[in-house]
């Protein structure tokens, strides 16, 4: 064999493999998609089709009563408005709080540090579930708002990982300019506000980004803290117990139909800012 | 930093560094630690949630009803004359009802499991069967997912690693499984699980000839943890592929040539040369997922509801549905401390820099 057919080979297989892979990855969004366009009677079908079809006529039809449902449905868009609302507060508050402890972290000389980078990194593990009853306690004894407490709660988990990215981003700034700054008679506080923040600007963006996602998808501590108050459940706790005003069984149809447009806005980011997304997550979890 | 007898920069400085990071650890105070201690002294008192009852300190009767075990033998049924009997179609020996063999005094076992060792049958008695057997479910659910993640995460990886055209474009699509909201995902798969052939998957096998196209995905014991390994797969290998992808942009490229000159072929070079340089990574990563599969909760809680635990959907259904506070915060403790044994193995990989050196 040549090496020119054996590369043609490998490339072949490589290209295999890649549409296994895409196929893969995106089937069941085709599945989800195919099915959002069905109606009951169509989704009923036995055995199901690969595309939305008349029952009778088997024609390709398209239903779209779904997306009109789960447009007119107000659960629905009020959980919309609900995850809007607690995902960018969380996002704005964790960057702002998460920057601070990163600056400190990455670039300020104190004692303790070895410990409270220990403290931040063991943070990013805290697992929810082990202190969901005491904070649900606290939640009741204060009587605090379930929008409030999604809030607050969801920084347990994005306020560390914020605090440890955006550390190994100041930590990278170099040290040079924090000094030549604090010679030019700028207090410290002004380098970090004025010098550093500024510079750590595309870090802000991964690490929102990231914090951003993860309190949209965030289903343990919304599901409980919302369990008796409705109207303020987000997206996930309504899809996962779709309240249909017209169907009496599962509305699988509504319920694809809802879940691909809460996936969308996620998507989107996705297929923008990938690089960024890539970027934090391993260096959220593998630099230390 | 200046050296230069400036001491009262650094002073400032460190008070400017306290200041910075009083907000996160205050924050982190009030909503992980203190409500950690409050679940720890709860997991100690027969609390019951929303209730006017008075609380009392019960030490650790929490704890033995979650975790009290006992193994005992089952006889075989014997027939009139003292023989065992068989079944005479199976071959197989007839136990007596593993209840009867189990304690019931003065707190009642149940049947977890049975098993069979040298010929003789034995049973695994729980107090609490549903934590035993959330526990032994999460834990296989955790072994199984993160061994398939890596594997199938190193295969992925090493593809949207290689050069071809539309490579950006591959790399966004393994971020979407990873990126959207579980409680889509669960109710994606949930619906191509249908156990008739309105569902993907038993269509797709009753064309192909395997079962009878009502293969109950869901509901059926056998196929319960099965069906959850194969979503969260689908859900978290573009994770562990990225976080592979890692540590192969750091290997440089060069070795390869080296390696391509001495004439070793991609697998040879794959097993000794790849995978040797990234035993680090994959090192972290595989602690990262376990950690990250052992406390799962909305892939089983969104699918299997009741019908199956996880340690998190167990400790989650005793708080909310049975308002036993005190029982659901000792299971809390148990998950802690499980996962605090794996958050220090990791750290351990990890390690801190502390300076800027």
């Amino acid at each position: 064999m040549t090496t020119k057919t054996k590369q043609r080979i490998n490339r072949i297989l490589l290209w295999v493999l890649i549409i296994f892979m895409a196929i893969w990855m995106l089937f069941p969004f085709y599945w989800a998609i195919n099915s959002s366009f069905k109606s009951e009677g169509m989704l009923a079908m036995t055995p199901t089709t690969f595309v939305p079809r008349d029952p009778v006529t088997r024609d390709i039809s398209f239903f779209l009563r779904n997306y009109q449902a789960v447009f007119t449905n107000q659960a629905f868009l009020r959980a919309i408005v609900n995850s809007v609302i607690v995902a960018t507060s969380v996002t704005l508050l964790s960057l702002a709080v998460g920057s601070f402890a990163g600056f400190a972290l990455g670039k300020l000389r104190y004692r303790g540090k070895t410990a409270t980078l220990y403290v931040i990194l063991a943070m990013t593990m805290f697992p929810a579930i082990a202190v969901l009853t005491g904070l649900y306690a606290i939640i009741t004894n204060l009587g605090i708002p379930p929008i409030a407490s999604m809030i607050i709660t969801y920084m347990l988990f994005t306020l560390p990982f914020t605090a440890w990215v955006l550390t190994a981003f100041f930590r990278e700034l170099p040290t040079e300019i924090f000094q030549s700054a604090q010679v030019d008679g700028a207090s410290p506080f002004q380098t970090f506000y004025m010098i550093m923040l500024p510079l750590t600007a595309p870090a802000m963006v991964t690490t929102g980004l990231l914090a951003f996602i993860g309190a949209w998808n965030e289903y343990l501590f919304a599901l409980t803290f919302t369990s008796i108050a409705p109207d303020a459940r987000t997206l996930p706790v309504i899809i996962a117990n779709f309240p249909s005003q017209f169907s009496m069984q599962i509305p699988f149809g509504e319920i694809m139909a809802a879940g691909i447009v809460s996936s969308i806005p996620l998507i989107a980011l996705v297929f923008i800012f990938q690089r960024r997304i890539v970027a934090g997550l391993t260096a959220g979890a593998v630099k230390g | 930093m200046a050296k230069e007898g400036s001491s009262d920069l650094a002073k400032r400085e460190q008070r400017l560094a306290y200041w910075l990071l009083a907000p996160t650890f205050l924050i982190l105070l009030v909503i992980a630690i203190y409500p950690l201690f409050s679940v720890f002294y709860n997991s100690f008192t027969n609390s019951v949630f929303a209730s006017t009852a008075p609380t009392e300190f019960v030490g650790l009767q929490n704890y033995r009803g979650l975790l009290s075990m006992t193994i005992r033998q089952v006889p075989p049924r014997l027939d009139e004359s003292g023989q065992p009997i068989v079944d005479p179609a199976t071959g197989a020996v007839q136990y007596e009802s593993a209840v009867t063999v189990l304690p019931r005094e003065p707190v009642r076992f149940r049947p977890v499991t049975q098993f069979s060792l040298f010929g003789t049958q034995f049973v695994l008695g729980a107090t609490d069967p549903n934590f035993i057997r959330a526990v032994w479910d999460t834990i296989v659910f955790a072994v199984a997912t993160v061994f398939l993640e890596l594997v199938l995460g190193m295969i992925v990886a090493l593809i949207v690693n290689a050069n071809f055209k539309g490579r950006g474009l591959m790399r966004a699509i393994i971020l979407i499984p990873w990126a959207i909201p579980t409680a889509v995902s669960s109710q994606m798969w949930a619906y191509m699980l249908q156990p008739n052939r309105t569902g993907f998957f038993n269509t797709v096998f009753w064309y192909l000839g395997l079962g009878n196209g009502e293969i109950p995905f869901l509901s059926d014991p056998a196929w319960q943890l099965p069906s959850m390994i194969m979503i969260d797969v689908w859900k978290t290998t573009p994770f562990m592929a990225l976080l592979l992808l890692a540590g192969l942009q750091l290997i440089p490229a060069d070795i390869y040539e080296a390696a391509d000159v001495d004439g070793a072929g991609p697998v040879r070079s794959f097993f000794q040369l790849t995978l040797p340089l990234l035993k680090g990574t994959i090192a972290v990563a595989l602690v990262f997922r376990t950690l990250d599969a052992l406390r799962v909760f909305d892939l089983f809680q969104i699918v299997l509801g009741q019908a199956r635990y996880s340690m998190a959907s167990f400790t989650y259904y005793q708080l909310i549905q049975n308002r036993a506070m005190g029982y659901s915060s000792a299971s809390s403790v148990i998950i802690f401390v499980v996962l605090s044994v794996f958050a220090v193995a990791y750290m351990r990989s990890l390690g801190v820099k502390s300076d800027d050196h």
